[in-house]
Order: C-alpha cells, then sequence, then structure tokens
C-alpha cells in the first residue's frame, strides 16, 4: 500500500489536492481511502458531496466498543473510501489527541486491512502544531509527505515550519519529505520560487497546479474538478500530480531554512510583486 | 516518593473531615490517592471523581465534571465539596470555574488546579491548604490554644501519633483548637481563634497567610520524634504560649531499661533514612538517642535520584522509609522500618501506638527491636541479625 500525507498552511488547498488526487488516482482501479485530519471535518466534502459524519463523533455516542467501521467510512466518487476524524468544538477539548484517536479507531476496526487499499492519504490541517497533528508523521503511518504551498511568505514560511516537524521523524528514518506541490493561486504566481525553495529543503517540486476557475467552480458544487469537468486540462493535471507522487522515489530528510534564508525568499517575492504592479500601471 | 502537586492537594483537601473531594481525573490518579488513603481508613469514601477518559480528553471534560458534580452534591451529606482538577483537566485547559457557575448546586464549591507535573506533592499541599484558607472566618482568640498544621489524615502512625501529641499538649494546660488537615469543616473556618499556629513539616505558607489574615503567630517544629524531639517540641510550644516547660516529667526511661541490653547491641548500627519532613528528626533519634550512624539519608524534597544507588553502596543494616522503600529493603536483604506516607503495605488500627511524641519513643524503639530480633535468614555482607541480638 502506498501511504502518503498532505501538509500545508491553512486554506492553501490541501483538500483540493488530496480529494482530486485521490479521485483521479481511483480511477485506475485502485482502491484509495482519504483520512481527513482536521476538526473541520471537510477533507472529503467533495468527494462524497457533502459532510459525512466524522469518527469522533461516533467514538462520542457509542463509545470505542460499539463503533462499527461502515459508520466512520463512506464511500464516494470512483470509489475513493472516505473518513474524517474530526475533533472537539473550537476552544475545549484536544483536538490533537482526537487525531491519534481517531487513527487508532481506524486501525482497530481493521480500516487500513479489510478494505485492501492500494493508496492511503491523511490529510492533515494547517500545521504541525503538536504531537497529535504530527501522528501521521509517526510509527510508520505514512511513508512519504507533500507540502501544498503557494509563493507567499506565510504560506512558504508554514511549509518550511512543517518541514522543521518532518526532519525529527525523518531522521529516525520514521518518514520522509516527498516533496512539494506547487499551487499557483497567489497574487504572485511564479514556480521558480518554490523550484528554487523546495532545492533549499533537498526536496524537489512533484507538481505544480496553475489558478484555475475550474476548481471554485466544481467545489461551488461540492464535487471534485475530475467529477466536475473530466476532460478539463486542470483535470488531467491533478492526474499527473497523482501519478507523480505515486511513483516518486526521491524523497529526502529535508533542511528547513534558516530566517534570513526565508527572508531572501521574501525578497524575490516582493521585486516579483513590484514588477508585476509596474507592468499592470504601465499597461 | 513524591506523588506530585495533585497528591499534595488531595492530602490537604482530603483533611477536610467532612467534606466531599472530587477529583477531575482519570481513574488511575484518583485510585493512587484514595488507595494510600483508604489503607487505614476504610470506611472513609468521601472521594468521588470525574473518571476522565479518551472521550473526555478529546472532547474536554466539562461535561463529565458536571455530570460528576450534580451527582456528588446529590449523594453525598457534606457541607463542602473541593473539586481538584489533575493533569489531563489542566493540559487540554477545561474551564473547571465556568462549569461550577453553570449550576445551582447545594453544596458550597471550591476548586483547586494541581497538576501533578506543576510542582511537588508539598507545593500541592501548601497550595491548596492556603486556598482553603479563604474559608476560615475571624474567630474570638481562644487563649492558650493552639492549631496544628501537617498533619494529614493519610499519614502512617497518625491518629496514634496526634492522640499522643494532643495528650502532651493538653498535660500543659495547651488546648489543641484545630488539627490541620485532621479537622471538620467547622473546626478548619475556625483555625484563626487559635493563639498560635504549630506547623509541623509543612503547611507554612497558611501560617503565614493567617498571620498576615488573622494575625496568628506561628512557629515551625519538628515532628517529635523521640525523647530528646518531644522534649524541643514541648519546650518551643510552652515558649511561645508563656507556659512553664516541664518536659522532663513525662520522660520516661523505664521501658528502654528493659530492653537495654538489646539497645546495647543495635548500639552504631548503620542506617539509612528517607522520607518527607519527617526524614531529619527520625535520623535525629536514631542518631542521638539510640547511637546508629546514618549512612545516607534523603529527603523528598531533595533529589532522590541517587538514593538507592548510594544505599547499595553503603553498608546500611536498616533501612527507614515509605512502602516504596519495600524494593530495595528485599533486594539489600534488610530490615525496613516503615514510617512515612506512604504506606500501603501495613496498616494502623490502633492508636495508643505512636511512633511520635514521649510514648512513641518507646512503641518506635520497640518496632525497631522487633523488626530485628524477627528478621530472619543473612544479610548480603552474611550478617545475621539475630546472631546480633542474642549475643
Amino acid at each position: 500500500m502506498r501511504k502518503f500525507c498532505v501538509y500545508g498552511k491553512g486554506g492553501i488547498g490541501k483538500s483540493t489536492m488530496v480529494s482530486n488526487i485521490a479521485v483521479a488516482l481511483a480511477e485506475n482501479s485502485q482502491r484509495v481511502m482519504v483520512v481527513g485530519c482536521d476538526p473541520k471535518a471537510d477533507s472529503t466534502r467533495n468527494i462524497i458531496g457533502k459532510r459525512i459524519p466524522t469518527i469522533l463523533d461516533a467514538f462520542r455516542e457509542k463509545g470505542p466498543g460499539r463503533m462499527k467501521l461502515e459508520e466512520i467510512v463512506f464511500v464516494g466518487f470512483n470509489g475513493v473510501y472516505c473518513a474524517e476524524s474530526g475533533g472537539p468544538e473550537p476552544g475545549i477539548g484536544c483536538a490533537g489527541r482526537g487525531v491519534i484517536t481517531a487513527a487508532e479507531m481506524l486501525a482497530r476496526l481493521g480500516a487500513f486491512d479489510d478494505l485492501d487499499l492500494d493508496v492511503l492519504i491523511y490529510d492533515v490541517l494547517g500545521d504541525v502544531v503538536c504531537g497529535g497533528f504530527a501522528m501521521p508523521l509517526r510509527n510508520g503511518l505514512v511513508d512519504d509527505v507533500y507540502i501544498v504551498t503557494t509563493c507567499d511568505s506565510m504560506s512558504i514560511y508554514a511549509a518550511n515550519n512543517i518541514c522543521r516537524g518532518i526532519r525529527r521523524f525523518a531522521v529516525r528514518g520514521e518518514v520522509l519529505l516527498g516533496g512539494i506541490i506547487y499551487n499557483g493561486r497567489s497574487v504572485v504566481d511564479e514556480p521558480s520560487i518554490i523550484d528554487g525553495f523546495a532545492g533549499r529543503l533537498g526536496s524537489q517540486v512533484v507538481g505544480r497546479m496553475p489558478m484555475n476557475d475550474l476548481i471554485p467552480r466544481s467545489e461551488i458544487h461540492h464535487k471534485t474538478v475530475i467529477e466536475y469537468a473530466p476532460d478539463s486540462n486542470i483535470a488531467e493535471t491533478f492526474k499527473k500530480i497523482g501519478k507523480a507522487i505515486v511513483e516518486n522515489r526521491k524523497k529526502a530528510v529535508p533542511e528547513p531554512l534558516s530566517d534570513e534564508e526565508l527572508n531572501e525568499i521574501n525578497r524575490e517575492v516582493e521585486d516579483l510583486f513590484r514588477e508585476k504592479t509596474l507592468a499592470r500601471q504601465s499597461a | 516518593m513524591d506523588g506530585g502537586r495533585f497528591f499534595g492537594a488531595f492530602r490537604a483537601c482530603s483533611g477536610i473531615t467532612d467534606a466531599v473531594v472530587l477529583n477531575h481525573v482519570p481513574v488511575g490518579c484518583n485510585w493512587g490517592v484514595g488507595m494510600f488513603n483508604n489503607i487505614s481508613s476504610q470506611p472513609d469514601i468521601r472521594h468521588a471523581c470525574t473518571v476522565v477518559h479518551e472521550r473526555e480528553i478529546v472532547f474536554g471534560g466539562e461535561e463529565a465534571l458536571k455530570r460528576a458534580l450534580r451527582l456528588a452534591d446529590k449523594t453525598y451529606d457534606a457541607p463542602l465539596l473541593v473539586v481538584i482538577s489533575g493533569d489531563v483537566p489542566s493540559i487540554i485547559g477545561d474551564d473547571v470555574q465556568s462549569v461550577i457557575d453553570s449550576l445551582s448546586l447545594k453544596k458550597d464549591v471550591l476548586w483547586l488546579e494541581a497538576a501533578g507535573y506543576k510542582g511537588s506533592m508539598r507545593n500541592g499541599y501548601e497550595d491548596a491548604l492556603l486556598k482553603l484558607g479563604s474559608l476560615m472566618k475571624e474567630c474570638n482568640v481562644k487563649k492558650r490554644s493552639v492549631n496544628l498544621i501537617g498533619l494529614c489524615p493519610d499519614d502512617f502512625k497518625v491518629h496514634a501519633d496526634l492522640k499522643e501529641i494532643k495528650r502532651i499538649i493538653e498535660a500543659l494546660g495547651i488546648g489543641v483548637n484545630s488539627t490541620i488537615s485532621m479537622c471538620s469543616l467547622e473546626e478548619f473556618c475556625a483555625a484563626p481563634a487559635a493563639e498560635l499556629n504549630v506547623v509541623m513539616g509543612q503547611g507554612a505558607k497558611l501560617a503565614k497567610y493567617m498571620k498576615n489574615e488573622f494575625g496568628v503567630p506561628y512557629i515551625e517544629v519538628d515532628y517529635p520524634y523521640g525523647l530528646e524531639g518531644s522534649m524541643k517540641f514541648t519546650e518551643a510550644l510552652c515558649g511561645n504560649l508563656g507556659v512553664e516547660y516541664g518536659g522532663e516529667k513525662y520522660l520516661d526511661l523505664e521501658p528502654f531499661e528493659r530492653t537495654y541490653l538489646y539497645l546495647h547491641e543495635m548500639y552504631g548500627t548503620s542506617v539509612s533514612v528517607t522520607g518527607d519532613f519527617r526524614c531529619n528528626p527520625m535520623a535525629d533519634f536514631l542518631e542521638r538517642e539510640l547511637g546508629f550512624e546514618i549512612e545516607v539519608k534523603s529527603c523528598f524534597e531533595e533529589d532522590r535520584s541517587s538514593f538507592e544507588e548510594n544505599v547499595r553502596n553503603s553498608n546500611t543494616m536498616m533501612l527507614f522509609g515509605s512502602s516504596f522503600e519495600r524494593g530495595l529493603a528485599r533486594e539489600l536483604q534488610i530490615p525496613l522500618m516503615r514510617f512515612v506516607y506512604p504506606v500501603f503495605d501495613q496498616v494502623c488500627m490502633c492508636d495508643y501506638a505512636p511512633y511520635a511524641g514521649f510514648r512513641g519513643a518507646a512503641y518506635l524503639t520497640e518496632s525497631i527491636i522487633n523488626s530485628v530480633m524477627g528478621f530472619d535468614g543473612k544479610s548480603r555482607n552474611n550478617f545475621s541479625y539475630q546472631e546480633m541480638m542474642s549475643q
């Protein structure tokens, strides 16, 4: 089974990427499962068409002894299995522990064994904020990690910070950085910035997603692009990214950048931003 | 063995003998503090638990706390509910105060945060007493009365010790106003009526608070082990209350004379001592009155990590400590005298066999001689205790 997880700054497009990649991979008769690790529980909404009951909802209502796999794993478009960890209400409890509990419940109920999966994808919220959200990085739960980022400085900063978390487990041989997925949905859309960032990390860019209005339009209908516009170029791009990840052999222990190195990238972004503004004004 | 801040808070709060303690913790923590408390006080079931489980860790323990508060309010006939919030609720940030505020309970509720990782058992005890101190009220001063501060209901021999200490004090014409932490809520609230606070090893923060708030002066004394220790204790009380000192009249050397030969044989025995604030006064008794050699001494407040290793590397022939030292004593094949919390493998049924005070000196010495005489086999140095005593 190919197992990987996707991290990235909040709102950067992780769930969009994961749901489209999952559906794309499932087109080739692969048995794919997506586990959303975010208390908002909206990672799989575009695969199913609506939000699904979460693992922790069932855990709370029934307790660990009476939960059933079919109550927490749902089948979406192209037969993709979907589960959402869920979590507590904002401001109480411990969402990080919730992610760990949800993963334990899935394993206990045989989700990873009984479903005979080919591909397992974890979609993890914004940042490695605590041990709970680092759970997929530990104990061999996944082979490698992919980080979604735009050219925005805060997005790159978050990606770099996630690499610090990955490195902690990578040096112990538990997980590796598979690469960066570039999302062009930003004021400055310059893939070379992220090429440089990935290079400095000792990694690579495994895919580039240009800005395209088909993505928000499909999401308005709670669908993946693969389902909403299957013949579009953007659907093809998602398929290529999915294939690149599954076949990826180039994995690395990331070398997170220093603050000064991040500032250098920020200055490059600022220069590009200035050029773009000037060009717009002269036009 | 330091159980951390939670254990200290529990010991302070369960010392209000008619209050109910509601532990907002996982069941294991509740069992731990309860077990040490209930070994020799089995009918004492005045503590409840929210039983924090994984569900509460993920979703917060506030609902569980609400349920437990309602149930405790309904179940127990008690004037006060004390909620102690332990490690897990502190980590996940349960808003205990808002839960209490949201309920209309018949009983008064006081809560305190006591995550075990936030400090030592001693600190937990001190801070919990301070929090309970807010319940105290201004009272008319009772002349020649004292509060005894620092005794806990789960201390080994505490009932017998307290009885003996009270006997000594009352014979001097001094009354015991409140014994903290072994008194009812009413007695606790009326503690400011005492003329003097006597801090016996712990509880100094409360004593300072009472001095500032109610003008009750305080003294800090050692736990009264041995004849000398008991005389020093008596002297300190008399000196501070202007009572004529008459400690010598309690001295009864006859029991010691009856076992003179055994005491002579045991003179110079190498021993090691570990414990809470009782450690130093016990070591003083053993060294100065029985003539033992102290090999290793370790108080809970100090670094205990090397205690076991130091004992192994010493000539220790007898160990003084808690039930936690049982393993070490077995390993070294030496007798263990339990005298300090926690003791969970022996019971104290009789309140006329103290270790503290003048009478306690004789009982303590008797127990030491008996544990040596009754110790079968030979130690790691091929030393026979029975041969020693039969010479």
